[in-house]
């Protein structure tokens, strides 16, 4: 059942990608001063909102790990940072290619660009520091401690264009845009959604299979070809 | 007649920065979204080949 519910997210994902980039490539119609340029927005505002959503995914499970020492919050935790940083990159990339054309450069230190650097450099971090500790207690430890940290930077990035008088625009309201835009944004917002939450979940499947064959005891390890079994025991 | 000198300075400035409007760039949205088209179907690819079982079925 949860194996159909998957393929079907998966189906949709991919269904909702295609009709959104159709949408936004040909349906919505071109901005009064951008032009066709701010057809990049369909996909740049997208991808900023859905690393935004991971890494607050993080935070949650980082806090519910150093409560409840949970393994599957861990393994979440993990599987969020990993394509928080892949929606991230993506975001700010096609900020900066959006940027060209419309600010003249591909980069500048402006709070807004600046914050979202801090962020994949921090989430970067963060994956390292998982690659680096070997012992699953001290890294889910460490990690969960880091996260906390690097979520400072999450409130700063999503105010800084309302704090500091920059060069990126504040975020644009329904009622000031055409119509079309709105609907477009949103179909592509879920879109990403779907997308995302099949990245996270294929990617948490995967974490906790490494933390199954990390925490097994070395009997269970050396069964594991014949029988496949998965010490489930072994997780909290 | 200062009026009309600051006309004329205002009309030549707005000629040397243009019309305010951006005509074309079809080349940055194509790239933008062949980036992100790009970047999750390798990030999906990747996530296949580390699924679990798939290093248990090479070793069998």
């Amino acid at each position: 059942m949860a194996r159909r519910i998957y393929y079907l997210v998966i189906a949709m994902a991919v269904a909702m990608l295609a009709t959104g980039a159709w949408l936004a490539l040909v349906w919505a119609p071109p901005d009064r001063e951008m032009g066709d340029v701010q057809r990049i927005m369909y996909a740049h505002v997208p991808s900023v909102w859905m690393a935004l959503l991971a890494v607050t995914l993080n935070f949650g499970c980082s806090i519910a790990y150093l409560i409840r020492s949970n393994w599957k919050a861990d393994a979440l935790a993990e599987a969020a940072a990993e394509v928080g940083v892949l929606f991230g990159a993506v975001g700010v990339t096609l900020g900066s290619i959006w940027g060209r054309p419309t600010w003249g450069v591909w980069w500048t230190w402006d709070p807004r660009l600046t914050s979202a650097a801090i962020m994949l450099v921090s989430y970067a971090g963060y994956l390292a520091l998982r690659r680096f500790v070997e012992d699953p207690e001290r890294r889910a430890t460490w990690s969960s401690v880091a996260a906390i940290i690097a979520f400072v930077d999450i409130p700063i990035i999503w105010f800084s264009v309302k704090w500091w008088r920059s060069l990126h625009q504040v975020q644009s309201s329904p009622s000031t845009v055409d119509p079309k835009m709105t609907l477009v944004l949103r179909w592509n917002a879920i879109a990403f959604l779907l997308v995302m939450i099949v990245f996270i979940w294929s990617r948490y499947r995967i974490a906790l299979h490494q933390r199954e064959r990390e925490l097994a005891p070395p009997e269970a390890l050396a069964a594991e070809p014949q029988s496949r079994t998965p010490a489930a025991g072994a997780l909290r | 007649m200062t009026g009309h000198l600051i006309t004329l300075v205002l009309a030549q400035a707005g000629r040397a920065v243009g019309s305010g409007r951006i005509v074309g760039g079809w080349e940055y949205v194509w790239a933008a979204y062949a980036i992100t088209w790009t970047a999750l179907g390798l990030y999906a690819l990747s996530l296949w080949l580390r699924r679990p079982g798939a290093d248990s079925k090479e070793l069998e």
